[in-house]
């Protein structure tokens, strides 16, 4: 039954979850790469990496999330942006649980901005269950790389291949 | 992985793949370079590269506190922090009882970048700290594009800085390279936040010191 159905609506499905976690990784992308200094700053203020490598982080993120959000929105190469983005979205939520656990108070950067905020305006719930929400569509996307008006023409509608 | 059926429509897709990759790649690699120190960038008068590319009062100085202040002209707490706390500061500057660093970011924006090499041509002129003092008291808010070049230069002959030279100096963008090794060290030194207040090294107590004039006092008296 789950089978049947998902043969049926699962290339809507892969669509759908290509351009909510694309829309996403490109947003953010564009919104960091205005100010790079502040990018940098919001890897530093999570205390997990070393200076000299959170820097480069820094840089490298936006342009990473760009590359990795046009990719899936015109759907190219699903498997792998898919899969490297069910990482990114579980190392996110890794840095922000342990920036929470250690009673951090930082602007989580996601969107541009970042670095210390004021203690007690940090708001880290609402951030994990959208960056979790957004790796299991990762996840899927990894599993089922079919989807609707994807570049990606590896299988034909007729023999579906999930893996 | 999926069967991959050569072909036209996969030819397509590895190209498209290969642009959007290829083109970010062009352009964070310059990116990367250009955040690296830039040793032959042209620093103005009392800048030393060994502490951190500031703008050094009394560096000659041993046995006083070393009070380094990250600061962002466009940063709105800045401002406050200095409406706290710089009339104490710039008195211990001109009493020579500590070496204060002026760090110049400008993480917000390009406005900021205009107002750290206008600050670096007034430094100068020997007037980086009535500059300092002018742009605060001016402060517009973030990149409304208030703070172009010719209202700087304004600004500064309002302060009194009237020479052709800081003029040319501000409008040719002369510390542009400075400023950006500035971000640098400020990045290196681990500021994740304007103000930064670090005395001899050590980060004072963001709670409790800064906007208390006391309590910041005490702070600089125990070094």
């Amino acid at each position: 039954m789950i089978k049947s159905l998902h043969s049926k609506y699962g290339a809507w499905l892969g669509l759908i979850s290509r351009l909510i976690v694309g829309g996403v990784l490109l947003a953010a992308g564009l919104l960091k790469f205005q100010q790079l200094d502040k990018s940098q700053m919001a890897v530093r203020a999570y205390e997990l990496l070393p200076i000299g490598f959170a820097n480069v982080v820094g840089i490298i993120l936006p342009y990473a999330e760009i590359a990795m959000g046009v990719l899936l929105i015109i759907g190219a190469a699903l498997r792998i942006t898919g899969g490297l983005s069910a990482l990114l979205m579980i190392a996110f939520t890794i840095g922000i649980a342990q920036a929470w656990a250690r009673g951090l108070s930082i602007d989580c950067g996601c969107f541009g901005g970042g670095g210390q905020v004021e203690p007690g305006t940090a708001n880290y719930l609402p951030e994990i269950l959208r960056d979790c929400g957004l790796a299991l569509l990762s996840i899927y996307l990894f599993l089922f790389p079919q989807s609707k008006f994807g570049l990606d023409k590896t299988t034909t509608s007729g023999e579906r291949d999930n893996g | 992985m999926a069967k991959n059926q050569p072909g036209k429509d996969n030819f397509t897709r590895n190209l498209v793949i290969g642009v959007v990759v290829g083109v970010l790649l062009i352009m964070v690699v310059p990116t990367l370079i250009s955040k690296q120190t830039n040793t032959s960038a042209k620093i103005p008068a009392s800048v030393s590269a060994d502490r951190g590319y500031g703008i050094v009062f009394n560096g000659e100085l041993s046995g006083v506190p070393v009070i380094d202040i990250y600061e962002d002209f466009q940063c709105p707490v800045c401002a406050q922090f200095e409406g706290v706390q710089g009339d104490y500061i710039e008195s211990l500057i001109s009493a020579k009882k500590a070496t204060v660093v002026y760090h110049t970011l400008s993480f917000l924006g390009p406005e900021s970048v205009n107002a750290a090499n206008a600050a670096a041509c007034a430094a100068d002129e020997g007037e980086f700290l009535s500059f300092h003092r002018s742009l605060y008291a001016n402060q517009p808010a973030e990149n409304t594009g208030v703070w172009s070049n010719d209202v700087l230069v304004v600004l500064g002959q309002a302060t009194g800085i009237d020479s052709k030279k800081f003029a040319s100096c501000v409008n040719n963008m002369d510390y542009k390279d400075w400023v950006s090794n500035a971000a640098t060290a400020g990045a290196q030194a681990n500021v994740n936040s304007t103000p930064t207040v670090f005395i001899d090294g050590k980060e004072i107590d963001r709670q409790t010191e800064y906007y208390d004039v006391i309590k910041f006092k005490s702070a600089v008296e125990r070094g």
